[in-house]
């Protein structure tokens, strides 16, 4: 027996490959939850800027909330602290995973169940939404290339629901 | 399916995004224990039902997470505006 | 072929004869043929019995408004329709139609007693007559009366097909490819509006199709839409409903008209958010009243002209038109070219356009003014009919075989309010027309009023020298409401429109009264001796067509029917055998059942080996918030019972959380990792509760306090190692940790190392034995889980599900907030009261705790029970009596909140919400139960271990 723990995925890790999309799952990643009153005291915090504006995103990391950011980066960077400052730091990177969707048909897949008009969505532009029922966050990463974050436990279902769209 | 204004997000998001969170400009007080029973109930259990304007609660909940006042009207559903949570009631 | 079918003409395909059956009988029809205009083209003319009198009706439209020739398509099991309109269903080889509301057979049908019984079936007569014995109506009379009045049989097998769903956002939607509708799409096409144009036919066109002379202009119209890229066509595609802020339904049928079904999904809804919406859905001719309207053969006006030119079949051979408007006679003449036989032109009016007089003449067609038809001679099909004078009644008769109505034109208002636009009555029209708009909205064509049909008399119904009350003139086909049913209703009190719709059931059949509704309201109007807009109108409401339960479903079936949400560690569950259940939307492993075992088996081997050895358990599901900033220990300090601000790190305490009316709403164990650092955790289903609940405190009540909440539930894969020996099983994974009584006791918290992964490391117990929760990755979980199997073989680690949880914590007295809680239970209620902290100012729900009733006596409170046979094991939920010889209905004081069998202990225990329970210990109380009321009596809640003593090891 190996002495290393072996990540468990709850989706497939090879691409599901259809008729103008691929739909995958990205690679593990940091995640962080980022919370402040003002967005400088983070700033000084992690010596990076952040976007101002919800729905924008900046350096991997969007603006979700009016005190509300989310970073994603390289798995295993090192957690910045920042105790005994009004800030909040805290490490999601296994809440989620995150569905790529390439290709031309990857926004008509997403809107068979989300709300949103992703026609119009810029490339950058980031929302926390729904799908049907389940909070995502998409994230326009080029004009035919989506990524979608969502709680891990909703995985295997957001799976069938965008593979069967695709094949729809 | 109606289309509601976050007043954080700035801009008008569909309405399954939003949860209805009740009643607006409804403080709690700042010493309950101070209260007497008929103020506490008033402020536990009595609540407007209009017909018309109705200001109200709702959280931009699969959105920026924040809640912000509404007035909606109850006849016609329609939203005349939205304003952020702590701004004096329109 | 009969001969029926016209030589030349339609747009069907003459060379593809298409072969389908009707009631088992085979017909052929051409590619292109409608069910209605393939049967009309074999000479069939009955298509179905009518839905309270039975009485045989034909085909009425040619469009989705027709009201009679509902059918039913089988096309296997799970996948039969019922209700179809003939008019609407797009024949193919092997199409297997059945008709409906007739038994034995169509022609022969035994319900038809009902026509002759006719005169004892006014309205309201089912309310009227079924009263007494008041029990006899769910039993008897609504059974019997739902066999006979009725519409097709629902469908018994699951629907085997499945369906899509998508949202979709437009500039400009166009509701109705009819000439008005196809102008809209042209003129905005050039623009760089996103278009989407939906019509709920085969092809676009509408009314266009029935004329021949148009066509070329559809085909240069229908390429130059289909080639521009800004412009999606939805064909076969009913926009059902209007809703707020341009909010469009509207389902796709995509394999209904397909020989072979194939993968594809049957039916697509589209959700469509457009800018802008221009209705163009058109006007829908209005039936004539008078006796025998609804024989085989009458049909309206256009819908004859539509069979002939768009489809090439003749409705009759002898024609007879009955008009109030000019319209049906340029439906007549456009017939009479195409071949079709015309008896003759019966107009109500005394004199109408001279162009039109002239060309019937030319035509050599017989033309009776100021005439009308009082009779219709034939009962499954039209033979001749009856008309009269309207001012000396002298009559005489007309051979024929089918029978025009055009009674002018009503304009298809239904999404313009739907969407809650105005309407205002126009006197020249006889009919509503779209007023003020609500949405950003604009009707043209037909649906505004915008027609050149001509004009024609507005009347309710035809003059008639007959006994009133002894006629049958038809108002709404499809319901069998009469114009004498309209009349009673207004003899007998009714004056608002809406309860005279009611109380005959007039516009209330699936067609909503497409061509009911103008004549119903003509009809009041004359009895009410009102004009037609102070009585005012039903309104219409989605869907405008009935759509399937599949097609409103969309894609939300079988699997993603609803999300199940699992945890990392449920894969090993299900691969070794688990039982489920769900528990708010997470699937958990309930037992683990071996070999032979049934659920009581697995359950006490598993919580025997807890308290023996050592179980394992997949805790992940528990909600898990973290709080993070400076005032955290404030934030919790105000919305907990309990104090917080003394939890010195590394330490960890039951919290109790109460709404502020005062009453449990959530608990659990958190643990302080940092001076501005929490680590919650809440219940599996209250998770999502609770974190709102916080959220809406902190941003609207405290929004001063720095402190941030972020939902951790899924960050952490959670396994508790439950038992004696639960700490020699984790010592040798774990690196950094002391695990040691002395250096780790109970409720702590530590973070190091297991098999090389970061964890959080509790050492709780929600069982009453040495335990430990192990936090890690979620990605990780499975893989220590099977490490700590593999590791457990010495001790026999036991994998254990949420039963054997439930009774371990029964055991020990823990509550389960929300079993044996229920929304109105008091920390005092529920033993709790340990959990609050006196000294605490404040805290949510505090001041409720003096609230007169809760300081009230008499209130339930949380009990053990244990019944005097041990070996009974109550019901959850039983009821509970203290005098079991009281009379029914009985004074209950209680129910069990929680049942089981203990292994451990070796009888039965049980958690009881008791009225004043408190007081009662050691009291006998009576649980009536099917079979037998068993006795139990009052006792503490810790039934096992009340010490505590196998915790601090």
């Amino acid at each position: 027996m190996s002495d290393v723990l072996i990540r468990n995925e709850p989706v497939a890790e090879t691409p599901y490959v259809a008729a103008g999309v691929t739909i995958s799952l990205a690679l593990p990643m940091q995640r962080l939850a980022l919370r402040a009153r003002r967005a400088e005291d983070l700033e000084t915090v992690l010596k990076v800027t952040l976007p101002r504006k919800i729905g924008a995103s900046e350096g991997g990391i969007a603006c979700l909330g009016p005190d509300e950011w989310y970073l994603r980066a390289q798995a295993g960077a090192t957690i910045p602290t920042a105790s005994g400052l009004p800030v909040a730091i805290t490490d999601i990177s296994d809440r989620s995973i995150c569905l790529v969707l390439e290709g031309p048909r990857a926004a008509e897949i997403l809107m068979s169940g989300c709300p949103l008009d992703l026609n119009k969505f810029a490339v950058g532009q980031v929302a926390r939404t729904i799908y049907e029922t389940v909070e995502i966050i998409i994230i326009r990463e080029a004009e035919d290339r989506f990524h979608v974050e969502l709680w891990r436990s909703f995985a295997a279902w957001f799976w069938i629901a965008m593979t069967t769209a695709a094949r729809h | 399916m109606i289309l509601i204004h976050c007043p954080y997000c700035d801009e008008k998001r569909p309405e399954i995004e939003f949860v209805n969170a009740g009643q607006a400009h409804i403080s709690r007080p700042l010493d309950p224990s101070s209260q007497t029973d008929e103020e506490w109930e008033a402020y536990l259990f009595i609540r407007a039902n209009p017909r018309g304007r109705h200001h109200e609660r709702w959280r931009h909940t699969y959105g920026c997470g924040r809640f912000f006042n509404a007035v909606r009207d109850t006849v016609s559903d329609k939203f005349e505006t939205t304003y952020k949570a702590g701004e004096p009631r329109r | 072929m009969s001969g029926f079918r016209l030589e030349t003409g339609g747009r069907v395909d003459r060379g593809q004869t298409v072969q389908f059956s009707f009631d088992g009988k085979s017909y052929q029809g051409l590619a292109g043929d409608t069910l209605a205009s393939a049967l009309l083209a074999n000479g069939v003319m009955l298509f179905g019995r009518s839905f309270k009198y039975h009485r045989p009706r034909g085909v009425m439209a040619a469009g989705s408004e027709e009201p009679n020739a509902l059918i039913s398509v089988d096309r296997g099991p799970g996948r039969f329709t019922p209700n179809l309109r003939a008019t609407g269903v797009e024949i193919y080889p092997e199409l297997k139609a059945v008709s409906q509301n007739r038994w034995p057979s169509l022609k022969a049908d035994f319900g038809a007693i009902n026509d002759r019984l006719g005169m004892f079936f006014p309205a309201g007569f089912y309310n009227k007559t079924f009263m007494w014995p008041r029990s006899f109506w769910d039993k008897v009379y609504e059974p019997a009366i739902r066999k006979m009045a009725g519409l097709g049989d629902a469908p018994t097998a699951e629907d085997p097909d499945h369906y899509a769903a998508t949202y979709a956002h437009c500039d400009l939607l166009i509701v109705g490819a009819g000439p008005a509708g196809i102008d809209a799409a042209l003129g905005y096409m050039d623009t760089n509006k996103r278009i989407i144009l939906i019509d709920e036919q085969d092809e676009l066109g509408g009314g266009a199709l029935a004329d021949p002379a148009l066509w070329p202009w559809l085909e240069r119209s229908h390429k130059a839409l289909i080639d521009a890229p800004n412009v999606t066509i939805l064909t076969r595609t009913t926009a059902f409903g209007y809703y707020h802020d341009n909010f469009i339904g509207a389902v796709q049928r995509l394999t209904d008209h397909l020989p072979e079904l194939g993968d594809a999904p049957r039916e697509k809804l589209w959700r469509i958010r457009a800018g802008e919406v221009v209705l163009a859905q058109g006007a829908i001719e209005r039936p004539l009243v008078f006796d025998g309207n609804d024989t085989p053969g009458v049909m309206l006006s256009s819908a004859a002209r539509s069979f002939a030119n768009r489809y090439g079949v003749a409705v009759g051979k002898a024609v007879v038109l009955m008009a109030s408007h000019d319209s049906g006679w340029h439906d007549v003449f456009a017939l009479a070219k195409a071949g079709v036989g015309i008896a003759a032109i019966i107009d109500v009016r005394e004199s109408v356009d001279s162009a039109l007089m002239h060309e019937a003449e030319r035509l050599g067609i017989a033309v009776h003014l100021n005439h009308s038809v009082m009779g219709v001679t034939g009962r499954h099909s039209v033979r001749a009919v009856q008309i009269c004078n309207n001012g000396d009644y002298l009559g005489r008769r007309i051979d024929c075989d089918a029978v025009l109505m055009a009674g002018g034109w009503t304009p298809s208002v239904h999404l313009w309010s739907h969407s809650k636009g105005s309407l205002k009555w126009r006197d020249d029209l006889g009919a509503y027309v779209p007023d003020l708009p609500n949405e950003n909205v604009v009707c043209v064509g037909g649906c505004s009023g915008d027609w050149d049909f001509g004009t024609g008399a507005i009347i309710d119904m035809l003059p008639t020298p007959k006994d009133q009350s002894r006629i049958k003139a038809f108002v709404d086909f499809q319901n069998d409401v009469t114009a004498k049913d309209i009349k009673l209703a207004v003899r007998e009190g009714f004056r608002s429109i809406e309860h005279i719709k009611r109380y005959t059931t007039n516009g209330m059949a699936t067609d909503q009264g497409k061509t009911s509704n103008l004549n119903g309201l003509q009809i009041a109007s004359s009895a009410l001796n009102k004009p037609v807009a102070d009585i005012g109108l039903t309104s219409f409401r989605p869907p405008y067509t009935p759509q399937t339960f599949g097609a409103l479903a969309g894609h939300a079936k079988g699997a993603l029917f609803q999300p199940t949400r699992t945890t990392n560690i449920d894969s090993w569950a299900q691969a070794h055998g688990a039982v489920f259940e769900l528990v708010a939307q997470w699937r958990r492993a309930r037992y683990f059942p071996k070999p032979g075992e049934d659920m009581h088996a697995a359950v006490n081997r598993e919580c025997v080996a807890v308290r023996s050895s050592v179980g394992i358990f997949d805790a992940s599901t528990l909600g898990k918030i973290e709080v993070v900033g400076p005032d955290a220990a404030e934030f919790l300090n105000r919305m907990y019972t309990n104090p917080w601000k003394a939890l010195e790190p590394g330490r960890c305490r039951y919290g109790l959380l109460l709404k502020e009316d005062g009453f449990i709403t959530d608990d659990g164990v958190s643990a302080r990792l940092a001076p501005d650092r929490f680590h919650l955790t809440t219940t599996t289903g209250g998770a999502a509760r609770v974190l709102n609940m916080m959220e809406d405190y902190l941003q609207t009540e405290w929004p001063d306090l720095d402190v941030w909440l972020t939902s951790t539930t899924e960050q952490y894969a959670v396994i508790a190692l439950q038992g004696p020996n639960a700490r020699k099983l984790l010592e040798p994974l774990v690196e950094g940790i002391d695990l040691s009584e002395e250096a780790f006791p109970h409720m702590a918290i530590r973070e190091g190392m297991i098999c090389g992964i970061p964890t959080r490391l509790f050492r709780v117990s929600f069982t009453g034995e040495l335990g430990f929760e192990i936090n890690v990755p979620t990605a990780y979980g499975r893989a220590l889980w099977e490490r700590l199997m593999a590791q457990g073989a010495q001790y026999d680690v036991t994998p254990y599900g949420t039963e054997a949880m439930h009774v371990l914590r029964a055991e020990k007295g823990f509550i389960i907030v929300g079993q044996d809680t229920d929304g109105t239970v008091t920390p005092f209620d529920a033993g709790l009261d340990w959990a609050v902290g006196k000294k605490k100012p404040d805290f949510v729900g505090k001041r409720s705790m003096v609230r007169p009733d809760i300081v009230a006596p008499g209130r339930k409170q949380l009990v053990g029970l244990l019944t005097d046979d041990p070996n009974v094991v109550l019901e959850e939920g039983a009821q509970i009596v203290a005098d079991p010889k009281q009379a029914v209905p009985m004074t209950m004081i209680g129910h069990v909140t929680s049942s089981y069998w203990s292994q451990t202990l070796g009888r039965s225990i049980a958690l009881a919400l008791v009225a004043g329970g408190h007081e009662m210990t050691g009291a006998t109380l009576h649980i009536p139960m099917p079979g037998k009321t068993h006795t139990a009596k009052v006792s503490g809640l810790v039934f096992y271990d009340p010490e505590g003593a196998r915790l601090h090891v």
